[in-house]
């Protein structure tokens, strides 16, 4: 019997192609979208959670207070790893990893091996005890305690294919311009989702004598991420204040320069691993970081992405069970009974979900290359959905579907059975007042319904509008200085290479198509240090954490940055062995100067203390992204410590230039590849996490709204099978085509409209709370709402008219003898 | 085999109260071939959805073989159409997604008979009713008069002791009217009995009796001349 069913149901459906394409495409689409979204989340959460014992896993954050201004940073000095471990038994294993920038894509290391180079994007240092704690996987080593030596190194396996091709990489020697590592391992960078970024680990123990020495005693120095292992029954915030406590007493032990005595509090934190990848809030944190707001709204579009489609299916076969109460009244004449008749229904609607379920996962396969491109990752389906929760996924996505299935067929059998198959069978037009009372609440369900639909489309269109005019905005607001045509050159860690800059830079500035050099260790866009700074003479009071700049001559004049008060650097200033200084205006206002020009600041700077004057306040400029606001910054000449050579050339010569800093490059720099980034493309950057979710609910608005259009297109088509005799019967009392389009159009139109009203309430709030993430944001416009619901209006109206179009068009002579 | 008394039928709407049957009594014994007949809008299609199940009466006693339809579930309705009452409509009513043959054969799938059972009865009965090489084709590939006949073979497929006629030549010309005529005779003589709606005299003239009703009442009933 089943088999029949089946048969009759695939028979139908072939039969009624437009309606069947019409349902599978909508819910395809559905799926499609909602199974996207979810393994997008699905791979975010994930994030550190591969870990054996991960929940036992935290990594130790710092939190400190100068003058009442907090900073919460990612980093902690060095020393607190074998603190954490000596003094407090609970304490299972520690380990800690060192800062690198991860946010210069730039900040590449050179490797040599048999003569040739290859770069590593990020090597750190770390500890044996690293992969203890961090069970990564690895294809070979040399042992089951790997950096444990000094100059040890392990890396990917990327990176091993690339150098090594497929010998086995373990024993064999790599060198960097400092010294020659052993590679005694080689790991599998994507086994697990994870914040962490390196591509090689350097042991710890290679660093100089001195430099560890000097990294085991200090409090302060925040230099590296520390992980620790606890018991599975120690309370981890017990645990940070038992910490905390003996660090203050050790602290306050501290004398002579060790001891920073400021009005404040320093004090480390706990944060459990896998919740790592959700912390937005820590200064010199991983840049895959995101704020977990961003996936609650990204599921609740798909829940809506696949509600919209399950709406829609519902909705179209009631829309089409009308078509067939005839054959119902057969069946029931013959003697079928309602259990026969729904187990029909639903056989049909089975298929249809089932078809709709296959196309829509491959799909996703088939798009997931694309897919995988916008978002930036490497997500297979395979992958995803047969492993963990992905199977749990997988059975609930299939219960979703069974469910869908079950209401979509009984929904419209429930009602078609229940009538009296004598009223079914004499005609049509009969039938439709049978409805009378079934339609007036599903017509009012199918109303409320639609209006759902309508608040997501139009919102997600009008929040569209919204971050494309923000994005605009970021791009076109003054950042208070000029950062067209400036490359930025990152600088390898060469003594040799240092000692040469002088030269370098003439080399460089001696060219036509270059207007200005200069050098720093900081760049607007780049990561920015923090110093502690004492104003005034004494070292006694008035101590600041502030923003802090190591920069060369000409810096300024090559950025444009405009002086307003004081003077630049000379070219003599650091020839005679005195520290200058220059602070920005909200520097000037936060430490409240009445003449900032002459005074004397300090900061600890590598073991001793450099003391100088401030020679004069810049304009602000945005040296980070829009989001915060202009803070206070202190510049200080120091030509020596560089990492960035900065090179302005004349308008529309970038070709030009390039050609010429690479020809200069490979003269003094044989062997070591030159990396830049023009500093525009680096600024633009920093709204990478803003443009991908400008283009996720750019997708997301077009498929809602396509999802939607399907949906009233099916609406449309039930709305003018019930009302074919009115048309006719309208026409032929003179109805005009575009009178009785509108007709049919304003039924759902007017329901748009006060959808796209309640919508506008609910987007106002959540983009003007999205906007308030920006320091600097456009304010919210009444066009965008307008525009908005026009465009949802116009597609609807659309929609409405070419399903009409054909029904106004026919003789009335035909519509009003129509019988369903 | 079927008894009625006083059967009455009112369609109620918000202001109108219309009375389709009016205190309808009759008898139908097993073997008989009846032809009810009467103007349009005389009731006679309502007669015979009530007798057939398919419509319940608003007052009056209805007895199919003793039992009180008028007691039983939609369920148990359901199950005594199925096993006692095959019907033929004017305008044929075939599924048009089903082939003939599927056709002929839902009868005995809603019985829940099998497979191979089903094949056999209902090759029988196509054999019977000449329509076996037409078994594979869909209605509309069918003329009117091989759709009735598709109907009847349907109507008659799981041996229904009653077999209710809704005008069955209505829809066809003279020709085809003759032939599913002489079917059905065939079939009342073979021991169904009918209950036929027609306009047509000559149609009726193949019953054994004629109800006449005229605003929902028997106002005649009489022994059919021809025999």
């Amino acid at each position: 019997m089943l088999g029949d069913y089946f048969k009759t149901g695939l028979r139908i459906l072939i039969r009624q192609k437009g309606y069947t394409i019409l349902n599978i495409a909508g819910l395809v689409l559905g799926i499609s979208v909602f199974t996207f979204i979810f393994l997008y989340i699905q791979s975010e959460i994930r994030y550190d959670k591969q870990w054996t014992d991960y929940n036992n896993i935290y990594r130790v954050t710092s939190e400190y207070s100068v003058d009442s201004k907090v900073e919460k940073i990612a980093l902690t000095p060095f020393r607190i790893a074998e603190d954490f471990r000596n003094m407090f038994p609970e304490v299972v294993s520690t380990t800690n990893m060192f800062f690198t920038d991860p946010s210069d894509i730039n900040d590449v290391s050179s490797v040599t091996y048999n003569g040739k180079v290859y770069e590593i994007p990020d090597i750190t240092l770390s500890g044996q005890n690293f992969f203890n704690i961090f069970d990564y996987i690895f294809t070979e080593k040399s042992s089951d305690s790997v950096l444990s030596e000094p100059n040890t190194m392990v890396i990917s396996s990327e990176i091993a294919k690339k150098i090594f091709g497929n010998e086995s990489a373990i024993g064999k020697k790599l060198s960097t311009v400092v010294r020659e590592y052993t590679v005694v391992g080689v790991f599998k960078k994507k086994c697990h989702p994870t914040h962490h970024n390196f591509d090689a680990i350097v042991s710890v123990s290679s660093l100089e004598k001195k430099g560890l020495a000097r990294l085991k005693k200090d409090w302060y120095w925040l230099t590296c991420y520390t992980y620790i292992k606890i018991n599975d029954s120690v309370n981890p915030d017990n645990l940070a204040s038992k910490f905390n406590s003996y660090a203050d007493l050790r602290r306050s032990k501290l004398s002579g320069e060790e001891q920073l005595d400021f009005d404040g509090y320093f004090i480390n934190k706990l944060e459990p691993v896998h919740k790592v990848h959700f912390n937005t809030k820590l200064q010199y944190d991983s840049p895959s970081n995101i704020d977990i707001s961003y996936l609650y709204i990204f599921g609740i579009i798909a829940a809506f992405i696949l509600l919209t489609a399950s709406i829609n299916y519902i909705n179209l076969a009631t829309a089409r069970s009308l078509k067939r109460a005839r054959e119902i009244g057969i069946r029931k004449v013959i003697g079928a009974n309602k259990k026969q008749l729904i187990t029909q229904y639903i056989s049909e609607s089975v298929i249809l979900t089932s078809v709709s379920f296959v196309l829509a996962l491959s799909l996703v396969e088939l798009m997931m290359p694309q897919f995988n491109q916008l978002v930036g990752k490497d997500l297979t389906l395979v992958g995803s959905i047969f492993s963990g929760e992905g199977i749990v996924f997988g059975i609930i996505l299939l219960i979703m579907i069974l469910t869908l299935a079950i209401i979509g067929g009984s929904f419209p059998a429930l009602v078609l059975v229940s009538f009296k198959p004598s009223t079914v069978l004499k005609g049509n037009y009969s039938i439709m007042h049978k409805f009378g009372n079934f339609q007036f609440s599903a017509g009012l369900l199918r109303r409320f319904l639609v209006t759902v639909q309508y608040i997501v489309s139009i919102g997600l269109i009008i929040a569209t509008f919204i971050i494309y005019a923000q994005m605009d905005f970021l791009k076109s607001h003054d950042l208070g200085f000029d950062e067209e045509n400036i490359v930025v050159i990152n600088t390898p860690d060469d003594t040799t290479f240092h000692n040469r800059f002088p030269e370098f830079f003439d080399a460089l500035a001696d060219n036509n198509t270059i207007a200005n050099v200069s050098s720093a260790m900081n760049v607007p866009g780049y990561t920015e240090s923090k110093m502690l700074f004492y104003v005034g003479d004494t070292l006694e009071q008035n101590i600041q954490t502030l923003n802090f700049y190591n920069i060369s001559y000409n810096y300024f004049k090559l950025l444009n940055a405009t002086i307003i008060d004081g003077e630049h650097f000379k070219p003599d200033s650091y020839l005679n062995n005195e520290n200058y200084f220059m602070i920005n205006e909200a520097a000037a206002d936060f430490l409240d100067l009445d003449t900032a020009v002459g005074t004397v600041l300090n900061m600890p700077y590598k073991q001793s203390f450099k003391s100088g004057k401030i020679l004069g306040v810049v304009k602000n400029f945005h040296f980070s992204s829009l989001h915060r606001d202009v803070e206070p910054l202190v510049f200080l000449l120091n030509p020596n410590d560089i990492r960035y050579v900065l090179v302005k050339f004349n308008k529309g010569q970038d070709e030009e230039a390039i050609h010429h800093i690479r020809n200069v490059w490979d003269e003094y720099n044989k062997g070591s590849f030159l990396h830049y980034t023009l500093l525009e493309t680096k600024l633009e950057s920093l709204y990478k996490g803003d443009n991908n979710m400008l283009s996720l609910f750019f997708y997301f608005a077009i498929f809602v709204i396509f999802i939607s259009s399907l949906g009233l297109y099916g609406l449309t088509s039930f709305l003018i099978q019930q009302r074919t005799r009115e048309i006719g019967i309208r026409r032929v009392l003179g109805g005009s085509e575009i009178q009785i389009i509108s007709m049919l159009a304003f039924v759902y139109l007017r329901v748009v409209f006060i959808a796209g009203l309640i919508s506008s309430v609910i987007v106002y709030i959540l983009m003007q709370n999205w906007l308030n993430t920006f320091a600097f944001h456009i304010s919210i416009n009444g066009w965008y709402f307008v525009f908005g619901i026009t465009i949802t209006l116009v597609i609807a109206f659309a929609t409405v008219t070419i399903r009409s179009f054909k029904v106004v068009k026919e003789k009335p002579s035909v519509s009003i003898n129509y019988s369903g | 085999m079927i008894e009625t008394f006083e059967l009455t039928k009112k369609f109620v709407t918000e202001d109108i109260e219309t009375i389709a049957l009016r205190n309808v009594s009759m008898n139908v014994e097993k073997g008989d071939f009846i032809a009810v007949m009467g103007p349009s809008g005389c009731g006679k299609t309502t007669l015979l959805n009530i007798l057939g199940t398919i419509d319940d009466s608003s007052s009056g006693s209805y007895k199919f073989f003793g039992n009180d339809v008028n007691d039983l579930s939609e369920r148990q309705k359901t199950d005594l159409r199925k096993k006692n009452i095959g019907f033929v409509f004017q305008n044929f009513n075939l599924i048009e997604e089903l082939s003939v043959y599927e056709n002929i054969e839902l009868p005995l799938q809603y019985l829940g008979w099998k497979r191979k059972d089903r094949k056999k009865r209902v090759d029988e009965v196509i054999g019977q009713l000449n329509i076996s090489h037409r078994k594979n084709l869909f209605p509309v590939q069918l003329s009117g008069g091989q759709q009735q006949r598709v109907a009847i073979a349907r109507a008659i497929i799981a041996n229904p002791a009653l077999l209710l006629a809704d005008e069955p030549t209505g829809n066809l010309d003279s020709a085809q009217g003759e032939e599913v005529m002489s079917l059905l005779n065939e079939l009342n003589k073979a021991g169904t009995t009918i209950i036929m709606v027609t306009h047509s005299q000559r149609d009726a003239s193949y019953s054994r009796r004629i109800i006449h009703l005229f605003d929902g009442q028997i106002i005649n009933e009489n022994l059919n001349k021809m025999i």
